[in-house]
């Protein structure tokens, strides 16, 4: 897991025009990409449509810093960005699939942490959203607020919810 | 406070609650079951955190980013209007001087001496050398550079060449004429001033 304070998600975004620049987009990349690509990865489901979200993103951070006034934080602006691209492209892919988006109820036998992955794509997307940033990715409620631009009570009260709807879920497949 | 199964979810929110649901827990396995979970999925999480080596990726984002940069992000930069003004400026005093007939005739008929025109030509020789040599050393950076502000520059000096032939051929004809001399050496200091702006303006970038 990493860390919050590995995150730097507080770090200042740099000016547009230095930020231009490939060696400190390369940098942002090896700072925050491996976090992007598994955001990415529980939104997409699978880990080419993760890739080609982190690649989206760096695309459109690169565009955008020529307008940015540096009012916010590199990681949060960078998540918030993922976030976007990744429900951009679930939507396309759910457009192109005939599957319904809730898949059978995990297998009894299967262990915890594997039915908890399976029960995290079955509760409601707000509340999978915070638990994933929370609790997977260890990133603060204040982080997770300003990512969502949600107040901070929002940000605990959905964590909440994610758990009980975990619980529930995790309950009725392993009694 | 008297702890039944239904306040379990209660607890869970409120953490002073917790030492009466663990009590609850110890005599009931359902809670206890529902208690452990609770504990199990902060636990696990992290666990789902996804990690996987990628190295294709970066030089991939690198290939796009280059591909949607533009071929000089400087092109993009707008030029001060103050720049605009003064090359208009320059343009249209130009212009003016070499069309104005009202002052071009009285002057017409003051000439130069002997002397006067051999201190002129060695004037212009001076000037003609400094301008040699700040052409060759701006010269290069104003034709490969892509910038507007670049072509703004080749423009002017693209003007002033034209206006210092047409003049020189003038001269050539009538090499005593104070005005004429004098309207080739403004240009001359012109040109001269232009190369020495764009020569600071590259060396501030």
């Amino acid at each position: 897991m990493i860390g919050a304070s590995q995150l730097a998600l507080t770090d200042p975004l740099p000016r547009a025009g230095s930020a231009a620049n490939f060696a400190e987009l390369e940098e942002l990349y090896h700072l925050h990409g491996a976090r992007l690509k598994s955001i990415a990865f529980h939104i997409t489901g699978n880990r080419q449509d993760a890739e080609d979200a982190v690649q989206e993103t760096f695309l459109k951070l690169h565009r955008a810093l020529h307008g940015f006034q540096g009012q916010s934080s590199i990681g949060t602006w960078l998540c918030r960005i993922v976030i976007n691209v990744c429900y951009d492209i679930a939507r396309h892919r759910r457009r192109e699939a005939a599957a319904p988006p809730d898949g059978p109820a995990p297998n009894q036998q299967i262990p915890l942490r594997v039915a908890l992955g399976d029960a995290l794509g079955r509760i409601h997307p707000k509340h999978r959203m915070v638990f994933l940033l929370f609790e997977v990715e260890g990133l603060r409620h204040s982080e997770i607020a300003a990512i969502l631009e949600i107040p901070e009570g929002t940000s605990k009260a959905w964590l909440f919810e994610a758990k009980k709807e975990l619980k529930r879920l995790l309950t009725e497949t392993r009694p | 406070m008297i702890f039944q199964c239904q306040d379990l979810d209660r607890a869970l929110a409120l953490p002073e609650l917790m030492p009466d649901a663990r009590a609850h827990a110890r005599d009931c396995a359902r809670c206890a079951g529902q208690l452990f979970l609770w504990g199990e999925i902060s636990r696990l999480a992290p666990a789902l955190h996804q990690e996987w080596e990628s190295p294709a990726l970066w030089p991939r984002i690198q290939a796009a980013l280059a591909a949607d940069s533009p071929p000089c992000a400087a092109a993009r930069r707008p030029i001060p209007i103050r720049r605009w003004a003064l090359a208009a400026a320059a343009v249209l005093t130009l212009a003016l001087a070499l069309s104005n007939p009202w002052r071009s005739a009285p002057r017409d008929r003051q000439f130069l001496t002997q002397d006067a025109l051999r201190e002129v030509q060695q004037s212009e020789a001076a000037y003609s050398r400094s301008i040699d040599r700040l052409s060759a050393l701006a010269g290069p950076s104003i034709e490969e550079s892509p910038t507007a502000l670049a072509a703004l520059y080749r423009e002017k000096l693209l003007v002033l060449d034209s206006a210092i032939a047409d003049l020189k051929q003038n001269v050539e004809g009538n090499r005593y004429n104070v005005y004429l001399q004098g309207q080739l050496a403004s240009l001359y200091r012109e040109k001269q001033r232009t190369l020495r702006e764009w020569m600071e303006n590259a060396n501030r970038n």
